[in-house]
């Protein structure tokens, strides 16, 4: 064996176990969604359908309220997405760039939320809801989800900010821009990485969330997928191909975001592990 | 990197119009699937609403109902009616926090162990004299109303039974050469001579999970253990019988699939319907054995569950299921009945049950003869069966609730799951049944004092 061979066997072996821990089940789950309930269960799994169904997708769709489920989930994961990147980017930059008195102390009370276990505010949080008018109403999961995700965006968008030289901004301000402007022209190019960053990391929270949005929510129409996922599966009886086909229809979305800014989620990563 | 820029600008885009969209879909409020009505007016002439909460999701159960809804609506335009399917796993968080915040449905599904605890918040209904009603017109089964008798009334209107059996393949038995089991002894020997290359006498599962409380409590009934309570409270779970229930358990339990500690009540059927397990304990749900295994009728069998050489009959863990009424308007409360009346109206009634075939059984007489029940055609189908387990869940028993005596502290031994904790103790942690009843118990009265 070759010296460059040698190296890279171990590397290869890494990316075969990698690929087998992470990737199979999601092959699995994906295959196994097209085929009959029967080879579903079989006690000897099948790599490939032996006969291709699309039941369980035409069921999912047809049957059940899941087209629903799928457009509220979107519609919370964008609004969450949206009003994070706006919150957080305005905060992180003001907190980093102006000179508030006791600006490092903020910093760490905003980590302690993040921190702050959400199961204990569950009850408080829905007699407030309640209150408000906002029960049932999808926004007061965007609500719930902004308050959990942009504590910890605001601390990833402080490394992309400590990054950019504040030379750059004070020659924009001796050219007589003002802090939004500034912000608008120079900073948020700068830090598109960071902030693609923060719309992921909300995204994928407000898209696996469950347990406010299964108290929160009490009609079929506003319900989201994780919760009506779990509903129409069953207590007593399991519709396997149902969840199969339901498991990978949810992924979809998470996928086609990754699809398009994952590159820079991961430069966003790496920045901010670095800086 | 101007490509990047690109795609990020892309998704910010999206992002936006998605998310002005949902402003615009939230400004209004959501409309339930079912076609909510408008809010009512305060006019005296607008209809009454009531809203249902049910935990019975799947789509099938949920459009039965809707079609039941809805017929119920056109014939009484005074009333609208209206579902909102919840989740047996959030409704004990759910249901609470609704009516403390004053926005409780009329109607809720209950079991008896659930409705102990919406009693406790003040606002159910005493339904002793609508049950009476229902019992002239329709004979209630006793044993349906009975966990819902305490404290001077009847909090909730029974609707559903549901019981274990015993599950078996009958050309498996035939192959082998053995019959049905009756008892333990020959329920064992029948595990035994069927656990084969591929196949496993029997599936029990020892998951801390209430599909293990359940499976544990028929071996108790069967053993003649079904009170877990004395009569003046306080607990009587260690005792023998109690003991020898457990025991027994282990000793079937070496010819359970390995993967069975994990187990729910879909894992079990799916062993069931691919022929990995001979035998189940199990609630009846038909269209799993229909839909998932080769749905043969003649394959079937359904037998009340063997029972211990100490006591003389079989028995069963059985759930009456039943609705709460939760509105003190004396409007909503009258249409409630009107509404409820009608499910229990035989004609009605047999297609109530028949959301989920064979899983939920009359707790009425009438229920019991209602055509519609049996001209369903997985009914026809698989009519000896359901025959059976209509007869096993007139012997069916729940563990808090039995021979006329309510304990609602059992609510805090349940959500536990403290019968299959103690059951852990003895397959898993291989202590002796004794010792583990005698944990059982300290962990009961530990958990009841909370």
């Amino acid at each position: 064996m070759t010296g460059p061979l040698r190296t890279r066997v171990p590397l290869l072996l890494g990316v075969a176990a990698l690929l087998l821990v992470v990737v199979a089940p999601f092959y699995y789950v994906i295959v196994s969604s097209f085929k009959t309930p029967q080879e579903i269960i079989s006690p000897v799994p099948s790599l490939f359908p032996q006969s291709w169904t699309l039941q369980h997708y035409a069921k999912l769709l047809q049957a059940s309220n899941f087209p629903t489920y799928l457009a509220n989930s979107l519609l919370v994961a964008a609004g969450t997405m949206l009003i994070c990147m706006v919150i957080s980017t305005l905060a992180a930059y003001g907190l980093y760039r102006m000179q508030l008195p006791g600006r490092e102390f903020l910093f760490r009370v905003i980590l302690v939320t993040y921190a702050f276990p959400g199961v204990l505010l569950l009850i408080p949080l829905y007699g407030m809801m309640s209150q408000v008018g906002l029960i049932d109403r999808l926004w007061a999961l965007i609500i719930v989800n902004v308050t959990f995700t942009a504590p910890f965006a605001v601390w990833m968008l402080r490394a992309f900010f400590t990054s950019i030289p504040v030379e750059i901004e004070e020659a924009a301000t001796l050219d007589g821009a003002g802090w939004l402007q500034i912000l608008a022209r120079i900073v948020l190019p700068l830090a598109l990485p960071g902030i693609a960053s923060v719309a992921i990391f909300a995204f994928i929270t407000s898209w696996t969330e469950y347990m406010f949005a299964s108290v929160l929510i009490v009609s079929e129409a506003a319900r989201t997928v994780p919760v009506g996922l779990a509903g129409i599966i069953g207590q007593y009886q399991v519709d396997w191909g149902l969840l199969l086909a339901g498991a990978t229809v949810t992924m979809l979305p998470v996928i086609l975001l990754f699809s398009f800014v994952g590159r820079s989620f991961v430069e966003g990563l790496t920045a901010g592990a670095v800086k | 990197m101007k490509q990047t820029k690109r795609s990020i600008w892309l998704v910010l885009a999206l992002a936006l119009a998605t998310a002005l969209l949902a402003a615009c879909a939230m400004a209004t409020p959501a409309t339930p699937a079912a076609e909510a009505p408008a809010s009512a007016p305060e006019d005296a002439t607008a209809p009454v609403e009531i809203t249902l909460w049910h935990m019975e999701q799947p789509p099938h159960r949920v459009e039965r109902i809707q079609q039941l809804i809805d017929e119920f609506n056109a014939a009484h335009p005074d009333i609208v009616v209206h579902q909102e399917p919840q989740n047996w796993g959030e409704i004990y968080t759910k249901a609470p926090a609704a009516v403390a915040a004053g926005n409780a449905p009329e109607l809720l599904f209950a079991i008896p162990d659930f409705t102990p605890i919406l009693k406790d918040l003040g606002k159910v209904q005493p339904m002793e004299e609508f049950v009476a009603e229902i019992d002239e017109r329709y004979g209630y089964y006793p044993a349906a109303v009975e966990p819902y008798n305490y404290d001077g009334h009847t909090w909730a209107v029974p609707l559903y039974n549901m019981a274990h059996s015993l599950w078996y393949r009958k050309s498996v038995f035939a192959e082998a050469g053995i019959e049905p089991p009756t008892t333990w002894e020959e329920w064992l020997a029948a595990a035994e001579q069927l656990t084969t290359d591929g196949q496993y006498g029997i599936g029990l599962p020892a998951n801390k999970h209430l599909y293990t409380d359940q499976v544990v409590y028929d071996f108790m009934v069967n053993a003649g253990a079904d009170e877990i309570y004395n009569p003046d409270g306080t607990l009587r779970f260690n005792n023998p019988q109690t003991v020898e229930a457990y025991d027994f358990y282990s000793q079937l339990y070496r010819f359970s699939p390995p993967d069975s500690p994990n187990w729910t009540w879909g894992e079990a059927e799916a062993c069931f319907a691919n022929r990995t397990c001979a035998m189940i304990l199990q609630f009846t749900v038909i269209t799993t054995y229909d839909t998932q295994a080769e749905g043969d009728p003649e394959d079937l069998g359904v037998i009340p569950i063997p029972h211990s050489a100490s006591v003389e009959n079989s028995g069963t863990i059985a759930y009456s299921n039943a609705v709460m009424l939760l509105t003190e308007d004396p409007a909503k409360q009258e249409a409630a009945k009107e509404f409820l009346r009608f499910i229990l109206t035989p004609g009605n009634y047999g297609r109530f049950l028949n959301m989920e075939p064979g899983l939920f059984l009359p707790v009425t007489e009438a229920g019991s003869q209602d055509e519609t029940f049996w001209n369903d055609p997985l009914a026809v189908k698989y009519q000896s069966q359901i025959e059976t387990m209509v007869e096993n869940a007139q012997t069916g028993r729940l563990f808090g609730f039995t021979n006329g005596n309510t304990f609602p502290s059992i609510a805090a031994i349940s959500a536990q799951n403290l019968l299959a904790q103690t059951l852990q103790m003895v397959v898993i942690d291989g202590m002796p049944a004794e010792e583990a009843v005698a944990q059982g118990q300290r962990l009961m009265e530990e958990a009841i004092s909370q």
